[in-house]
């Protein structure tokens, strides 16, 4: 068990030097990205602040916490860049050229390889930002509890796997349709509900996205725990949408599999 | 370039872009329906916390309403607007045959650009109407045969603008390997400042001011406003004029972008 956990992270180890030295490669893209994460992060400061001045409250939730919530996105979006995304956008490709037999026959898990390969080390400096950004907003806000803001913080890191699993789980479908991208957009478009409190929504979509389509896990949920108090069960409701989800995406990936033509074989 | 050519061009792209059927409807629908449910829900969160008739100008029933014209008009005016193919015709060197083709890049270009918009036409038509059906119009909002032909001209002209704008933006690849990031830029700016995200009625005075010199608002707020009859037909002409300086400005800069770019351009291999 330890020898082929040891085996996955020297592996991703790989993986890792590999994509910092093809990032340098790529200079003029490399500073697009970071300007481009810089942009997306105005933006989206600049909408709640707007709207701030029309509002005292949204959701329940002060300016202040507003910013604790969009830099926690943020950081979110961040880390989904830079791990997952740019191996989310090759996946449908591969499928629909009938490239996949590489990766099948290695003697590792498909699903892990095709999803880790890519470590986007161009969107790492956003990293970084995301995350001085998360650390202004917690610092503006004040007099958080450290133990809820690390717990905060491990519920953000849940949110980007989740975050990743929904989309894959969008992408997945590509393998009987045959399109460009399968369902990635509505994935796209269905995530934007996750980038306002989930409190605003009513009680059946709210459910919805505290369940079966578990958005709300990605960024608010966490910032839920954190300004309202850590619960046991709080913990495990993350822990069983995070273990469902990835049994599910484990199970369709395996479905989708058996659908598979090769083409270059 | 014949307007045989043109036309043809325009159904091959229309066709192509509808060749998903099934991917093509349920994207346009869940995209239609979530972009609209978070708005909605966003600004019945916000009326009920600030106990307020109107913000911005805007009652409850105008603002859902505003988010449904600007989800639709910017189908309209953007188009593809995710679409890199003049910066992967670079990258890749496929511009070479269109070098050599008996007819102008740019006008094939913007053929397939128009093309491009038939889908986006149609799900304007089929969810414009059954908003019509479903959806309150307030009295504020005066919807007539002249208001929707002022924003329509204003939808025709803005999506020219799109197009114009996507040669400096892409013809970067001439010297970039990526220009992906560029146009998201574009995207995120202009749905921010040109008021599809929020109205601009919300910006601070001076912002908003600022803005009317710029290109963004042309793009989505004035084009709504227009259609809900907020703009006399002077405000109407002035917009026309601000926008056809933006298309000449972008228009010239895109030309020395393309003029310096095919200096430097190396078709290999093809």
């Amino acid at each position: 068990m330890t020898r082929g956990v040891m085996r996955y992270i020297r592996l991703y180890g790989s993986f890792l030097r590999f994509s910092f030295s093809k990032a340098m490669e790529f200079r003029l893209d490399f500073y697009f990205r970071v300007v481009m994460d810089m942009v997306f992060y105005a933006v989206h400061l600049l909408f709640f602040t707007i709207i701030y001045d029309h509002t005292s409250m949204l959701g329940g939730w002060t300016l202040d916490q507003i910013y604790v919530f969009v830099c926690g996105a943020m950081l979110v979006d961040a880390l989904h860049m830079t791990i997952f995304a740019n191996n989310l956008w090759w996946l449908p490709i591969y499928i629909n050229r009938g490239d996949l037999d590489y990766y099948l026959v290695r003697p590792v898990s498909s699903l892990f390889f095709l999803s880790v390969r890519e470590f986007a080390a161009n969107s790492f400096l956003n990293l970084i930002a995301a995350s001085a950004l998360v650390v202004w907003a917690l610092g503006r806000h004040g007099g958080l509890d450290p133990v809820g803001i690390l717990v905060y913080l491990l519920f953000l890191v849940a949110g980007t796997f989740i975050h990743y699993l929904v989309r894959i789980t969008f992408i997945i479908p590509v393998f009987w349709l045959h399109s460009n991208r399968g369902l990635d957009e509505m994935a796209w478009t269905l995530h934007r509900l996750s980038e306002r409190p989930h409190q605003i929504y009513p009680g059946p979509l709210r459910w919805i996205l505290l369940s079966v389509l578990p958005l709300a896990f990605t960024v608010s949920y966490p910032a839920h725990v954190l300004f309202g108090g850590l619960t046991w069960q709080a913990v495990a409701h993350l822990l069983t949408v995070v273990a469902g989800l990835f049994l599910f995406v484990v199970w369709f990936w395996n479905l989708a599999l058996k659908a598979y033509s090769s083409a270059s074989s | 370039m014949r307007a045989g050519l043109f036309t043809r061009v325009v159904s091959l792209e229309a066709r192509k872009q509808m060749s998903y059927r099934v991917d093509f409807w349920i994207n346009a629908v869940m995209g239609f329906v979530a972009e609209l449910t978070i708005a909605y829900f966003l600004w019945a969160a916000i009326f009920q916390a600030r106990g307020a008739d109107r913000i911005g100008g805007f009652t409850f029933e105008g603002m859902a309403l505003y988010y449904v014209a600007a989800i639709l008009l910017a189908k309209l005016v953007r188009g593809q607007s995710k679409d890199l193919t003049i910066a992967r015709d670079i990258y890749e060197g496929s511009l070479t045959r269109y070098l050599i083709y008996p007819c102008s890049y740019v006008l094939f270009k913007y053929a397939e650009h128009l093309g491009s918009l038939v889908p986006a036409l149609l799900q304007t038509l089929v969810f414009g109407v059954m908003a019509l059906f479903w959806m309150q119009i307030p009295g504020d909002v005066q919807i007539d045969s002249l208001s929707v032909a002022m924003a329509l001209t204003l939808v025709v002209v803005a999506n020219m603008l799109a197009f114009l704008l996507r040669f400096p933006i892409q013809g970067v690849a001439f010297w970039a390997d990526n220009v992906w990031s560029l146009n998201v830029m574009l995207r995120l700016a202009t749905e921010l400042l040109g008021g599809l995200l929020l109205p601009l009625s919300l910006f601070p005075p001076a912002a908003q001011a600022f803005l009317a010199w710029l290109p963004f608002p042309y793009f989505f707020y004035v084009p709504v406003q227009t259609l809900f009859g907020r703009v006399s037909v002077g405000e109407w002409l002035a917009a026309l004029g601000v926008m056809s300086v933006w298309c000449v400005v972008i228009g010239a800069i895109g030309a020395m972008v393309w003029r310096r770019g095919h200096r430097v351009y190396t078709g290999v291999g093809i």
